[in-house]
């Protein structure tokens, strides 16, 4: 996940840079799924298949992405901009977070983990602020979603049963 | 001025609206119920829920709220009602196709129609009516047959996607009148009546409910409805027996718990159910919907179970057969 | 009935009072019960809009229950009301955080965000909500003129038709680029790809599931839609600490100026002829209307290059054009019976638990109710405006809290909003999966906007090719056969070339110059 590129400020252009990065990123695309498709029928001219759109989008995306490395190796392309870790990770693992204690755990453990998870992407993040914010926030959330809108999210199952 | 006052008291409510209602009651229900309805929001199972649903809150004093999973056909939806907790607070309101078409359908079916359930009760049935578009010259269903037969290579039938009560009920009159018309698949209901109202596909087999509205205003032809009498809101299209086939088909919605689930509740749930099948303004709705409520024997968990085995039984060999047939696409 | 007798009845039926005595004091006061319930609608719809990730099939079936206790006429109106206001809570969302509640909000994020970005959201907001109010009246109108004639045009489309349409639109998609046009046509073509994920209609054969039945349904936009935008915008938010700061500093005008209004103006009666007469054809032909919209002021434009970087009528536009369409698209759900999309789906569901059957006869067996309906969507414009430009001043002071407070806040909704839509985990780990794929886009150089684009149209294209061949057994020759479909392919080999001859004869002219 983490790939930092040293951009050199002397020369701008490299030939493994973000248009390299690019191509690769839609072969792999494109080899996903046409594994994922394998099995399905392409199917005649007369009678389409259930594979034709899948895997026929994933050669012409296979296509581009060659073209894009092509270009990248003749006439080189900006370099790579280094990837946040801590944010993709932080971020996108109190969403995963969220997932996984929604049902078991309810809304009022999942609402202030996830918050306070997230929240710790941002260097800038303060105990005294974030603390109050995600219980306040949650109670609203579930005020809102749980008892004006009847929405069926589990409140707290391990607590109340439901 | 009674619903006057319902009316404003809903609408100055609306953000504020609390939870349960106050009454306690010893035992089941204590606490909101979940009705799991594998398909959409306004379909037409989702319709029969929620009217049962709601006379059940009524009744049984504890909010009966549908929770819409759709997904695979309803499978879905089902598997969460199989694998649910037995203790009364979750129920599930499956169809003819979740309930009995399913496992010739889907390889890998997580949950068993005929034996993992308690089965509650049959909720409605809708017979299935015969439909063209409107330009076809044909003034009965035996002619109707002629002219599909005679123009065999052009023909074609819609449906709602396979799995579909359309695309089931499609395969078997298809099978029994031995046609073979190009089958046009669509997502959902609205399009495939879309194309028909256009004139687009020459003919549908579908659920009644779905298909009155148009009837009614002349955009499509009725033929024949597959059920033993006629219908009260389609009173001038006569029986498939009076047609002069045998051809009966109707869906049907029907309820039912996670296996396990205790027998003083089911019985309690059966009790709630049975009072709002026999309540007249429900009676009324049904006939609209072009519905009929199960009555005497079919009503309760026996007549679910006759019911899903004789249907499994039906649409076996029709379906393998179907499947089996399908030409080979490399 | 002429037209002024129409709308009369239907303004009687709106704003009738009923007479309710209070049980405090004993008096007997008038109410306008229908119009009360329209306002109702209209707010309850807009804040639950404004929700990230909750668009207007949600927001609907989350409040169809609460209508079951109303009388017909105010019920509908209601969900009208609540129909409306999503979408335009949708657009909300899409201009102050760049993300699009529906797929007709998907173009507002390009430039509508932008605008925030530069301190102008409050003109942002308010010239959509001016456009929205212009085209509703308009639509209106228009329904009440010609409403039913038009169903008869919609009654021409076929399969090869619509498949002949969704070409053009995705052809659309490609001018609308802003950057390398090689990546925008990539991020289709992978949009069109992630848009067959999902049980196949004519086999039932499961295509790149992987064995999850939750997905057997295909991906939810709302998914797709929050990890690309919302989720990923987070994500790159989170590097440039300075740059989002800086932004949030600004507050600018609440309403835009007079040169942005002149400037809008022409994009909005175009907006608002595509939208009406693209939300008329069933099968969601209204999908197309806002970026066909855009494309098309982008291209008339006197500087196309401002297009992506804050240009108002790249918001006027497609505002107008999307709220046109969803006006318009209850034409065939009114007139036929039949529901063009998902919403007037659950619209037919309300009305039939409300023993409403709509179709033919309802306009002459109760024309109360039709006209009612189509004056209710004037009223229900109009309180759109009321509600939203005072709001507006709110939205705009919510963009001041600091980032640190408001992006854990837009996780939390989002995730809430995404869970809400199946009761499925699966979907939330989805969201985050695109959420990662739209910061690699992001960081390579990709546009995300076309893949949702190619994703909303590819599936629809793909239905419609197989239907129209399969109706007639493999025969390709129907595409160009079926004269409606002939005259889209030809509309859209044109813009191809359009496209593609400002490019060619730039290189031309390099070589010629070098």
């Amino acid at each position: 996940m983490t790939e930092t590129e040293q951009p050199d400020a002397a020369a701008p252009k490299t030939h493994f840079g973000r248009e390299f990065g690019a191509g690769l990123f839609l072969l792999a695309i494109a080899a996903f799924a046409v594994w994922g498709a394998w099995p399905l029928a392409f199917g005649q001219l007369s009678g389409i298949g259930s594979g034709l759109m899948p895997k026929s989008t994933a050669v012409i995306t296979a296509g581009f992405g060659a073209l894009l490395i092509a270009q990248s190796l003749i006439s080189g392309s900006a370099p790579l901009e280094p990837w946040s870790v801590r944010g993709v990770v932080l971020v996108l693992g109190a969403i995963a977070l969220f997932a996984a204690t929604i049902r078991p755990l309810g809304l009022a453990f999942a609402g202030p983990s996830a918050i306070l998870v997230a929240s710790l992407a941002d260097p800038s993040t303060r105990a005294r602020e974030i603390i109050p914010f995600a219980l306040i926030l949650t109670a609203l959330s579930i005020a809102l979603f749980k008892f004006a809108l009847r929405l069926p999210i589990p409140l707290a199952p391990p607590l109340l049963g439901y | 001025m009674s619903i006057t006052r319902r009316t404003l008291a809903a609408a100055l409510a609306l953000p504020l609206v609390a939870a349960a209602t106050p009454a306690v009651s010893q035992g089941y229900p204590t606490k909101p119920v979940t009705i799991v309805v594998p398909f959409a929001a306004g379909g037409p199972t989702d319709v029969i829920a929620r009217l049962i649903g709601d006379h059940m809150t009524r009744t049984l004093g504890q909010q009966f709220v549908v929770e819409n999973v759709g997904g695979a056909g309803g499978s879905t939806g089902m598997t969460r009602v199989a694998t649910a907790a037995p203790d009364g607070y979750t129920l599930g309101v499956g169809n003819m196709g979740t309930q009995s078409a399913a496992p010739f359908l889907y390889q890998n079916l997580k949950y068993d129609p005929a034996k993992g359930f308690e089965q509650i009760t049959i909720l409605n049935y809708t017979p299935q009516t015969i439909v063209s578009r409107k330009d076809i010259p044909a003034k009965d269903l035996k002619e109707l047959l002629v002219h599909l037969k005679a123009n065999e290579a052009k023909i074609s039938y819609g449906h709602a996607g396979v799995g579909s009560i359309s695309h089931v009920s499609g395969t078997l009159f298809n099978a029994q009148m031995q046609l073979k018309p190009a089958l046009v698949a669509y997502r959902g209901t609205n399009p495939a009546l879309q194309d028909l109202v256009a004139g687009k596909i020459d003919y549908m087999v579908d659920q009644s409910l779905n298909v009155i509205p148009q009837i009614k205003s002349g955009t499509i032809k009725a033929y024949a409805v597959a059920a033993p009498a006629r219908l009260k809101s389609l009173p001038d299209v006569p029986t498939t027996k009076e047609a002069g086939i045998d051809f009966i088909f109707s869906a049907w919605n029907a309820m039912v718990a996670p296996k396990g689930t205790p027998a003083d509740i089911t019985k309690k749930l059966l009790e709630a159910v049975a009072k709002a099948l026999d309540d007249p303004a429900i009676v009324a709705k049904y006939e609209e919907l072009g519905s009929t409520a199960p009555i005497g024997d079919d009503r309760g968990p026996a007549g679910l179970q006759k019911l899903v085995d004789s249907e499994m039984a039906r649409l076996a060999p029709a379906l393998k057969a179907a499947a089996a047939a399908e030409p080979p696409k490399q | 009935m002429d037209i002024l007798d129409k709308l009369s009845l239907g303004f009687a039926t709106c704003l009738q009072i009923v007479w309710v005595t209070d049980p405090l004091l004993g008096i007997t006061w008038p109410i306008p019960t229908t119009l009360l319930l329209c306002f109702m609608g209209c707010l309850v719809g807009t804040l639950i809009g404004v929700l990230p990730g909750v668009g207007p099939i949600a927001t609907i079936a989350m409040l169809l229950p609460i209508t079951y206790g109303l009388p017909p006429v105010g019920a509908l109106i209601m969900l009208a009301g609540i129909y409306y206001g999503a979408q335009y809570g949708g657009s909300t969302t899409a201009i102050l955080v760049n993300i699009p509640g529906e797929a007709t909000s998907v173009v507002t994020t390009l430039d509508g965000h932008q605008m925030a970005r530069q301190g102008r959201a409050g003109a942002a907001l308010a010239i959509a909500a001016i456009a929205s109010f212009i085209a509703g009246t308009i639509a209106t109108l228009v329904i009440a003129a010609v409403g039913q004639p038009l169903t008869r045009v919609a009654l021409l489309f076929g399969p090869a038709d619509y498949f002949s349409l969704m070409v053009l639109g995705l052809m659309l998609a490609v001018v609308l680029a802003q950057g390398s046009v090689p990546k925008a046509i990539a991020m289709i073509v992978v949009g069109i790809m992630l848009s067959t994920v999902g049980t196949d209609l004519e086999t039932g054969e499961e295509r790149l599931t992987f064995g999850w039945t939750e997905i057997s349904d295909g991906i939810d936009f709302a998914v797709i839609a929050m990890g690309l935008f919302g989720f990923a915008e987070i994500l790159r938010n989170l590097e440039n600490p300075e740059a989002r700061d800086v932004v949030r500093g600004k507050i600018g005008r609440l309403m835009p100026t007079g040169a942005e209004m002149r400037q809008s103006a022409a994009p909005i009666a175009r907006g608002t002829l595509l939208g009406s007469i693209l939300g008329i054809l069933p099968g969601n032909g209204a999908v197309l209307a806002p970026f066909a919209s855009y494309t098309i002021e982008k291209k008339l434009a006197d500087d196309p290059s401002r297009f992506g970087k804050g240009a108002i009528e790249g918001v006027a536009g497609p505002e107008a054009a999307n709220n046109a369409g969803a006006q318009t698209a209850f034409i065939p759900l009114l007139v036929l019976g039949i529901p063009p999309n998902a919403v007037m789906a659950l619209m037919l569901g309300a009305m039939t638990i409300k023993n409403i059957v709509p179709g033919p006869e309802v306009i002459t067996k109760q024309p109360a109710l039709f006209w009612g309906m189509v004056v209710s969507m004037w009223l229900g414009n109009l309180m759109l405006l009321i509600i939203n430009l005072p709001l507006i001043g709110l939205w705009v002071r919510l963009l001041k809290v600091p980032y640190r407070l408001l992006f854990p806040a837009i996780v939390l909704f989002c995730s809430i909003g995404i869970y809400s839509i199946g009761n499925n985990p699966l979907d939330i780990y989805l969201a985050a999966a695109f959420g990662l794929i739209g910061y690699a886009l992001i960081k390579l150089g990709f546009e995300p906007a076309p893949l949702l684009l190619g994703f909303v149209l590819g599936r629809l294209m793909e239905e419609r090719m197989r239907q129209a061949l399969a109706r007639v057994r493999g025969d390709y020759w129907t595409f160009v056969q079926e004269p409606l479909s002939l005259a889209f392919l030809i509309i859209a080999l044109v813009l191809v070339i359009i496209a593609v001859l400002p490019a060619m004869r730039r290189s031309r002219e390099k070589a010629f110059v070098e």
